[in-house]
């Protein structure tokens, strides 16, 4: 039966030969797709074990012995919009460990950096980035110890009583190895789980509109095969032989599929390194695969193409006397976008009520509405596309009209199935880039051009509980004031000091006086006549906080401004004018002037991890927006060259009668391209209805529409989905020949 | 019965279609090989012969669907050979009608929409061809049937329905192949009876493909084709 079977795949014409071609063609992409997912998740696990060592921390790596001990701290510093890992070190005792990528600790005064952070040093002007940090170099860092080639990293020595009175240094008696478990630690190359959701979600939603494509193929030239099979049932074969034939075919396009896939995934793997998997360049070698990879590859995707095959015949039954379709009549109702407005109502309702107190709360409100808005997607699409062609039908004057509205009208389901996946793709990414570029745009304009050009360095008092006390900053001296006010670029500068009370400092960011305040009016400012001011968080944060402090007018903090003068410092703030020079000189002199205190921050921007973790969604939601436009495009086509198969004597028929070729393009092209259009404008707004709903419940950000790139994304997305269409037309014109009305 | 030899061509002021001489292959197969025939405005002519004679390709020759080898076809005075094909499919769609054996009509069409199709390709506005199409199925016949679908009618109404459709936007000359092929002889010779019947009424010309001398019998005059040459023109008796 397999030798039977093998013989009607290879030797069965033209059209079984294409079915066969066009299923090999699915299934490489699918594997294809797989590998490049599988090889991004290996990229990003090696550059996070090569990063692995930044996370070492007094809980990940207990001190062995005494004498074998390091004084460790580490942070990020920023340069434009490039994050630095910086590290500083002190050995305890004669054995102390040594980090990766470097020979031998540095000593007081010298320092390990970064090829890339070398680079850096020479082009850029040093009292821009080099003068922050103390001593000179010694060497360079391995690549073994740099999660990403342009990685900046650099490691400096101290003497250990030096960097004890650090705040924020532990000491440690071992270089942590293994990736810390913690997600959201910033010195592995961004939140590793975060992006190994997003990479494994992204090749999920790749993969959907995928499977589908298999599904359609195995419908190209069916009725022809199903009456061949419906004549085997004639002569006595059963079922079971019936699946064996239509297995092997399935199996002979799966084993294609699977070697051409694997030949692509190696054909394009050098461009795969300019996929922004992680938002970091990978070294050569990351993107490799695992025998697991391997073998899943291999045996999932032929066993999903074979099911997907299956489940696209499952609504034809074969009996000797034919083929019986198991087809429903019956159109979709409008009950079935009830979960869909459910979805909506249920963001409108959080909208509304608030923002849940909990976070079991946010997370309900995030889950239940987001589901329900997924499936009720879904559900909705067939009845969208029955009101879409039912409109289409009662207006149409043109004959190809009538006919693609009819032909929609019988079967809604099966003409919204091809583009099922690309609806959830188009939801999740049209929700996604609203709600980034709303984030973006509040971050943008929240202090004007000030904001974006003023810095805060908050100090130890501030920023961690366990500050000791020798790190606090009583008072900022003169001197150090007159460095920063002349620093070339700075405008003004402005000392925030700690609330007078404990329950004060709960919360608020500390006191300041309104004299100076007025200077720096990106945080914010007094109510007339106030003298000295109690101001809150005024750094702008992806999540739940007030990005608009330029405009808040903060309460009086009811004392003189002698008084606040005198209590510790709390964060220096630095007007300058904008310019990324004066910006990169500020920070230079505020971490020269205050060493340990951490990286000054603009007010109004994203750390650089945010910032590329940012700007990694939108590229990788980019990308899965056009990818699952092709494929649900090339699942149309290829559903085009099935249905022209089963309608090719009607339209010969026509066509001989005079109807010129050009209405029955038309009739192809609208039937493909109704559903397409119309639910992919339901998805879009959806997704960014529900952008808004959450973001102005969640995180009280105005919601802003996204700009020209996610436009141009989504449009030139449909304009290729509409020339794969259209590149059906010529398939078109050659099956309605005169030829085959005389010889079917 | 009166006896012709191929190259006696009926002819006179009268011809509407005429075609002289005509060879044409489908590779190295001869389906045509001098054939020549006239018909005359008005009339009904049954083209006869056994299978793979040649008679539908001499229909679709006629009609200008295929372009002859040599030899050529004139309609109206105009050569149909020389044609560009959007002409041809132009001439086709205003005046010629057609009717084949079967499958013809437009499945997610109603059988009111399949027989105005032709109105609508020629600009009618929907609501007026409509009212046209609507008319022919009383005179078919056919009541009732307005808003079936194709797989919800009988062999007999859908051939009827595929004739209004050849029919209803008047035109000067209809082709059928074979329309009876696939029906019983009771639901033929219906399908027969109304297609001359309604032909005649409306002065269309009919030039009619068949096997079957019981459906030639509706003709006016019947040519036989035999190995690509039209070898007998009879006029029907009675």
């Amino acid at each position: 039966m397999i030798r039977l079977g093998l013989r009607l795949t290879l030797g069965s014409g033209r059209e079984a030969a294409l079915r066969v071609l066009v299923t090999a063609a699915a299934v490489a992409l699918g594997v294809g797709l797989l590998l490049a997912s599988l090889a991004g998740v290996n990229g990003l696990h090696a550059q996070t074990d090569r990063g692995a060592w930044l996370d070492t921390s007094a809980q990940s790596s207990r001190p062995a012995s005494t004498s074998g001990q390091l004084w460790w701290l580490s942070g990020t510093d920023q340069f434009g919009n490039q994050e630095i890992d910086r590290v500083d070190i002190a050995a305890a005792g004669p054995g102390a460990p040594v980090p990766p990528g470097i020979a031998h600790l540095p000593g007081p005064g010298e320092y390990d950096v970064s090829p890339a952070l070398m680079a850096l040093f020479k082009s850029e002007s040093a009292n821009e980035l080099r003068e922050r940090y103390p001593g000179h170099q010694i060497g360079t860092i391995g690549a073994a110890a740099l999660p990403s080639p342009n990685s900046l990293i650099i490691v400096i020595g101290h003497t250990a009583r030096q960097l004890s009175q650090a705040p924020g240094a532990v000491e440690v008696g071992a270089i942590q190895r293994t990736p810390s478990s913690c997600y959201a630690c910033q010195n592995t190359g961004g939140s590793g789980a975060v992006l190994q959701f997003i990479l494994v979600g992204g090749a999920v939603a790749l993969l959907l509109p995928v499977l589908i494509l298999i599904a359609t193929a195995s419908r190209l030239s069916a009725a022809r095969r199903e009456e061949r099979f419906a004549a085997m049932r004639l002569v006595g074969a059963t079922p079971r032989q019936i699946s064996v034939v239509s297995a092997v075919e399935a199996v002979v396009a799966a084993v294609a599929g699977v070697a051409v896939g694997f030949a692509l995934f190696f054909a394009f793997r050098p461009l795969l390194y300019h996929v922004p998997f992680t938002g970091a360049p990978l070294a050569a070698g990351d993107l490799s695969l695992r025998w697991t990879d391997i073998v899943l590859a291999v045996i999932g995707v032929p066993v999903a193409a074979v099911v997907s095959a299956r489940l696209a015949l499952r609504r034809v039954r074969i009996s000797p006397l034919g083929v019986q379709r198991r087809a429903s009549s019956r159109l979709p109702r409008i009950a079935r976008i009830i979960p869909l407005l459910a979805g909506i109502a249920v963001l409108a309702y959080f909208d509304a009520a608030g923002k849940p107190g909990a976070v079991g709360g946010q997370l309900l409100e995030l889950l239940a509405g987001f589901v329900l808005l997924i499936v009720g997607l879904v559900l909705a699409g067939p009845w969208f596309t029955t009101a879409g062609a039912r409109l289409m039908a009662s207006r149409a004057s043109r004959p190809a009209t009538l006919i693609a509205a009819r032909r929609l009208l019988d079967n809604p389901k099966a003409a919204f199935r091809f583009i099922g996946g690309l609806v959830i793709a188009l939801f999740v990414g049209s929700a996604a880039i609203g709600a980034l570029s709303s984030i973006a745009a509040a971050s943008s304009s929240g202090g004007g051009s000030a904001g974006r050009g003023t810095l805060a360095e908050p100090f130890c008092s501030f920023s961690t509980s366990n500050c000791p006390a020798s790190a606090q900053v009583p008072s900022v001296p003169g001197q150090v004031l007159a460095g920063l006010r002349t620093t070339p670029g700075v405008r003004s500068v402005t000392l925030v000091h700690q609330g007078p009370s404990q329950a004060e400092q709960m919360k608020s960011f500390g006191v300041v006086a309104c004299n100076q305040l007025a200077r720096t009016p990106a945080i914010g400012k007094c109510a007339p006549g106030e003298t000295v001011a109690s101001v809150g968080y005024f750094f702008s944060h992806l999540l739940g906080h007030n990005s608009h402090a330029s405009s808040t007018i903060w309460p009086s903090a009811n004392m003189s401004v002698a008084s606040a003068a005198r209590l510790p410092v709390d964060a220096v703030v630095v007007a300058t004018d904008g310019s990324p020079g004066s910006l990169e000189r500020a920070r230079t002199t505020l971490e020269r002037d205050f060493p340990f205190q951490g990286a000054a921050v603009a007010v109004d921007a994203f750390d650089p991890s945010t910032a590329r973790l940012l700007t990694m969604i939108q590229d990788m939601t980019d990308v899965v927006i056009v990818a699952s436009l092709i494929i649900a495009s090339c699942s149309l086509a290829v559903n085009i060259a099935a249905g022209l198969g089963e309608r090719k004597r009607s339209f010969s028929l026509l066509r001989l009668t005079g109807v010129p070729t050009g209405l029955l393009h038309r009739v192809v092209a609208l039937e493909s391209a109704l559903p397409l259009l119309l639910v992919a404008a339901v998805s879009i707004v959806v997704g960014l209805v529900s952008a808004a709903l959450y973001l102005h419940s969640q995180v009280g950000i105005a919601f802003s529409i996204p700009g020209i790139p996610y436009w141009a994304t989504v449009i030139g997305g449909l304009a290729v989905s509409l020339a794969i269409i259209a590149s059906t037309f010529p398939l078109l014109t050659r099956m309605t020949g005169p030829e085959v009305a005389r010889n079917e | 019965m009166n006896g012709a030899n191929s190259s006696s061509v009926v002819g006179g002021g009268g011809v509407i279609v005429e075609a002289r001489d005509l060879v044409i292959s489908f590779g190295e197969t001869p389906a045509l090989r001098g054939a020549s025939v006239s018909v005359k405005r008005g009339e009904v002519l049954a083209v006869m012969g056994p299978s793979g004679s040649g008679k539908s390709t001499l229909l679709y020759c006629l009609a200008g669907i295929l372009v002859p080898d040599s030899g050529g076809v004139s309609f109206d005075g105009q050569r149909l050979d020389t044609m560009r094909e959007e002409q041809r499919s132009r001439l086709r769609r205003d005046r010629f009608g057609f009717v084949f054996q079967s499958g013809q009509l437009v499945p997610e069409l109603t059988a009111e929409e399949n027989v105005a199709l032709p109105l609508l390709l020629g600009g009618t506005h929907r609501k007026e061809a409509l009212r046209g199409a609507r008319a022919w199925f009383e005179r078919l016949e056919l009541d009732g049937l307005e808003r079936h679908r194709a797989g919800e009618m009988s062999g007999g109404q859908a051939q009827r329905v595929a004739l209004a459709r050849g029919l209803v936007a008047h035109p000067d000359v209809l082709f059928a192949d074979e329309p009876t092929g696939s029906l019983d002889s009771l639901t033929g010779e219906l399908v027969m009876s109304l297609m001359t019947g309604a032909a005649r009424e409306e002065g269309t010309t009919v030039v009619l493909v068949t096997h079957e001398p019981r459906v030639a019998a509706y003709a006016d005059r019947e040519v036989i084709v035999r190995d690509g040459r039209v070898t007998t023109i009879a006029t029907v008796a009675g």
